[in-house]
């Protein structure tokens, strides 16, 4: 596979919310992570060096001017197609001018905005070959673009040429027109054809009109200019033609700085781009105090208070507690515990460690080991079979582990949330132990959540325990769904706790159910038959 | 008297800031009202703003293939169009490029530096008119727009003084289009509705249909859309249904005045008596700037 995790387990494990926390503010950054790819085994030196400097801005950098630089990035307009046509010859018009006018603005923005060592590997390029400063002369103090006389001398010769040429037209006519107006008994006559009532006429039509056609009640009129008027009128109409030749001369000339300077543009666009990602990974640093993990070799994955953000976050706007976790994985581990008791929350924040390495982004915990991976495959349930409808759940499930394992990737991390439930627990349980050996053997980094008994033992693995229940009272079923979900909360302990002796883990299946709202006869049905 | 000089002062007595100008039919004269108001405000050195929904101020009709009036623009007055009609000679000074697109592309914002001509092209939905407007807004006083022929959709949402065109383009006699346009008047003036009485709120549209269906019903209550431009049918039958129904709106529009143009290549009025039919039918005064005519509401 191309990718490091396919779609269900870059739900399940946060990947797709990391992406959205990530996600560049301008076209530049999008087209730039378009042509992103993942870290995995191989890039070490690579993701050392990108993770630090994300860290280094995070830590150095004020968050105000991340902000004002991500702004500036947002706005940026995207010149790529008018520096094509430049290269390949085409003449600009003003709307690109003022684009790429915008544009360059914004990449001097972006440079003083890194100005400091921290940027040094993503500062756009200063330079533009001084054609920021060229187009300046277009730029009015409302920073609009006009194609102003400073361009060319040869402008401002043709323009007020064509102004005096067009204020003799307009005074050679309005005397026809005067005349017109005065005779039709109007203030003035509309350009082109205006009509004129029959009972308003006050003598013959004067020659400085001409009759297009006529009714018993109103002529249809124009003016008719004279030959002094037509003569002002091709000259007006000549040096329109000469301003017209002198504005292109410029728009050529001005193209043509831009075709030679192409490649840099090009190269300043690719800047951005990626300067665009790397603003978003620091701001993500920042926001959520991430570390540089030490990125190791061998298969173990390693974090203290790790921070699964997609739930911290939620429940943070909800006003309730999280509890980062702390867990030292090498090679293969079961979790065990009761429902609600976190279990598949250790295996999100253990894939979420892995996804942030592999998106290059600093660790949101206090201190992190982690290898980069192969793959990052979710089994069990939410794993990508699950959803397509034609299989059983169990089926499913096979068909994703089979799947993966015929992949053989070189190192990967496997998180399987409660493989095989479905199908008897003897033979469930079998299947799990039998994984878990498989991959232990095949160097793979795994952790599985269950309620089987003495999995770690048979598969040797690690074991670990979460989510301690405290004893609950009767009336706890009366509480109402969100206050017993709060009580159980407070009544859990999420840390993971390695367990030495594979005892059988502790469920309490029957007290969640007595403070989620079961029956009361319901469960001391159940109490009898255990 | 300058007529466009008069319908402007109108506008602006009942505080209007923009001025839309609504059709009857294609070729109903528009585009002629929108060039005489662009060259009031231009005489008066009144900084304004030129909008349009859909493509105008083309010299040939892109449908028709018939002559259309450009806009003549003097210096300092602002335009939204697309990109790629704004004039390469005289060069115009841009002011912004919008995010809206027409179908010829992206739109901006331009202003005229020196006398000439421009084609004017705006966004196909009323939010998306609504927002250039806007943009228009903030570097001019004054907005004229040019409507489309049923695209009085555009005038949700909007504070606009509004000009109804009809011309000799719209029916085959002068009372026939004097018709139409009462019906259209009649539509845009559909009256606020009254809290104190009991009322039928329509969600979204009010088709003919469902019109008819309320008058079969007997019902007498007040019938309220958002805003006049929900009513989605006009004409003759507006006028039947309207007759028999309490049509009312949360958001009334502000039709001051008409239009005509009663010249057309394939027919003409009689100018006079043409706005005099319009006037009594609409209640309105009435403006024909080709003949430089106001004629006043009956």
């Amino acid at each position: 596979m191309n990718a490091l995790w396919d779609a269900a387990t870059s739900g399940a494990i946060g990947a797709d919310w990391l992406q959205a926390e990530l996600a560049p503010a301008g076209d530049f950054g999008r087209r730039a992570r378009l042509k992103e790819r993942l870290l995995r085994r191989g890039d070490e030196a690579r993701a050392r060096g990108d993770i630090a400097r994300v860290a280094a801005v995070a830590r150095d950098v004020e968050g105000g001017r991340l902000r004002a630089l991500r702004a500036a990035l947002a706005t940026a307009p995207d010149p790529g197609a008018l520096i094509a046509r430049a290269a390949s010859g085409g003449v600009l018009d003003d709307v690109d001018f003022f684009e790429l006018s915008r544009f360059l603005e914004s990449v001097g923005e972006a440079v003083l905005l890194t100005g400091d060592g921290a940027f040094a590997d993503v500062r756009p390029p200063l330079a533009d070959g001084g054609l920021r400063a060229h187009l300046e002369q277009g730029r009015t103090v409302s920073r609009t673009f006009y194609l102003a006389d400073a361009f060319a001398p040869e402008l401002t010769i043709a323009r007020e040429r064509s102004q005096a040429a067009q204020t003799a037209f307009d005074l050679a006519r309005s005397h026809l027109a005067e005349r017109a107006a005065r005779y039709a008994g109007v203030e003035s006559l509309r350009d082109g054809e205006f009509v004129l009532m029959r009972d308003r006429l006050t003598g013959p039509v004067p020659r400085e009109i001409r009759i297009v056609r006529e009714s018993p009640t109103y002529l249809l009129c124009e003016l008719a200019l004279d030959e002094e008027a037509l003569q002002a009128q091709a000259e007006r109409d000549a040096a329109a033609a000469c301003v017209a030749d002198a504005e292109e001369a410029v728009r050529a000339r001005l193209s043509a700085r831009v075709a030679a300077g192409a490649s840099a543009l090009e190269h300043a666009c690719e800047t951005l781009g990626a300067l665009d990602l790397f603003v978003a990974r620091a701001l993500f640093a920042q926001r959520h105090a991430c570390i540089v993990p030490e990125i190791v070799q061998r298969a173990e994955i390693a974090f203290e208070e790790a921070r699964y953000l997609p739930l911290a976050t939620a429940l943070a706007e909800r006003g309730r507690a999280y509890l980062p976790l702390t867990l030292e994985l090498n090679g293969v581990g079961v979790v065990t515990g009761p429902n609600m008791g976190g279990k598949t929350a250790a295996l999100r924040t253990l894939g979420f460690v892995a996804a942030c390495l592999a998106l290059g982004v600093p660790v949101p915990a206090r201190a992190a080991r982690v290898p980069l991976l192969d793959e990052v495959a979710w089994l069990g349930i939410g794993a990508p079979g699950a959803s397509d409808g034609l299989l059983s759940t169990f089926a499913s499930e096979i068909v994703d582990a089979a799947a993966f394992l015929q992949r053989r990737p070189s190192r990967a991390l496997v998180l399987a949330d409660e493989f095989a439930r479905t199908t008897s627990p003897r033979e469930g349980r079998a299947l799990l132990v039998a994984l878990l050996a498989t991959l232990r053997s095949r160097g793979c980094l795994a952790l599985a959540s269950t309620h089987f008994e003495r999995v770690a033992e048979a598969a040797d693995a690690s074991h670990y325990a979460t989510g301690i229940v405290a004893a609950f009272a009767d009336d706890e079923a009366t509480l109402g769904l969100d206050a017993a979900l709060q009580r159980i909360a407070q009544a859990m302990d999420y840390g993971l706790r390695i367990v030495t002796a594979d005892a059988p883990p502790r469920a309490d299946a029957l007290a969640l159910a007595g403070a989620l709202g079961l029956d009361g006869t319901v469960l001391e049905r159940a109490r009898e038959e255990l | 008297m300058n007529v466009a000089a008069a319908l402007l002062a109108q506008a602006r007595e009942i505080g209007m800031a923009s001025l839309a100008v609504v059709g009857t039919s294609k070729n109903a004269g528009k585009s002629v009202v929108i060039a005489a108001l662009a060259d009031a405000l231009g005489r008066e050195s009144t900084p304004f703003g030129l909008a349009s929904l859909g493509r105008d101020g083309e010299s040939v009709d892109a449908l028709e293939g018939t002559p259309k009036p450009r806009f003549w623009l003097r210096p300092g007055a602002t335009f939204a169009t697309a990109a790629v009609l704004v004039p390469r000679s005289p060069a115009a000074e841009i002011v912004a490029v919008t995010s809206e697109r027409c179908a010829l592309g992206t739109i901006v914002i331009a202003r005229s530096r020196a006398p000439g001509c421009v084609e004017i092209a705006g966004p196909p939905s009323a939010a998306a008119l609504r927002r250039v407007v806007t943009a228009l807004r903030a570097q001019c006083g004054f907005v004229l727009i040019d409507g489309a022929v049923d695209r009085i959709a555009a005038l949700r949402g909007g504070e606009d003084a509004i000009v109804v065109a009809v011309g000799a383009a719209t029916a085959s006699t002068a009372a026939r289009a004097a018709d139409e346009c009462a019906a259209l008047v009649a539509k845009l003036r559909v009256p606020p509705h009254d809290a104190t009485h009991e009322a039928v709120a329509i969600d979204g549209a009010l088709t003919a249909g469902e019109a008819a269906a309320l008058v079969r019903a007997g019902e007498r209550r007040q019938i309220i859309v958002t805003d006049p431009t929900q009513i989605a049918f006009g004409g003759r039958v507006f006028l039947e249904l309207a007759r028999q129904l309490d049509l009312r709106c949360r958001e009334s529009l502000h039709p001051i005045a008409c239009s005509v143009a009663p010249l057309w290549a394939e027919r003409a009025f009689e100018p006079r008596s043409f706005a005099r039919d319009v006037a009594q039918r609409t209640r309105l005064p009435v403006y024909d700037m080709y003949a430089n005519l106001k004629t006043d509401a009956a």
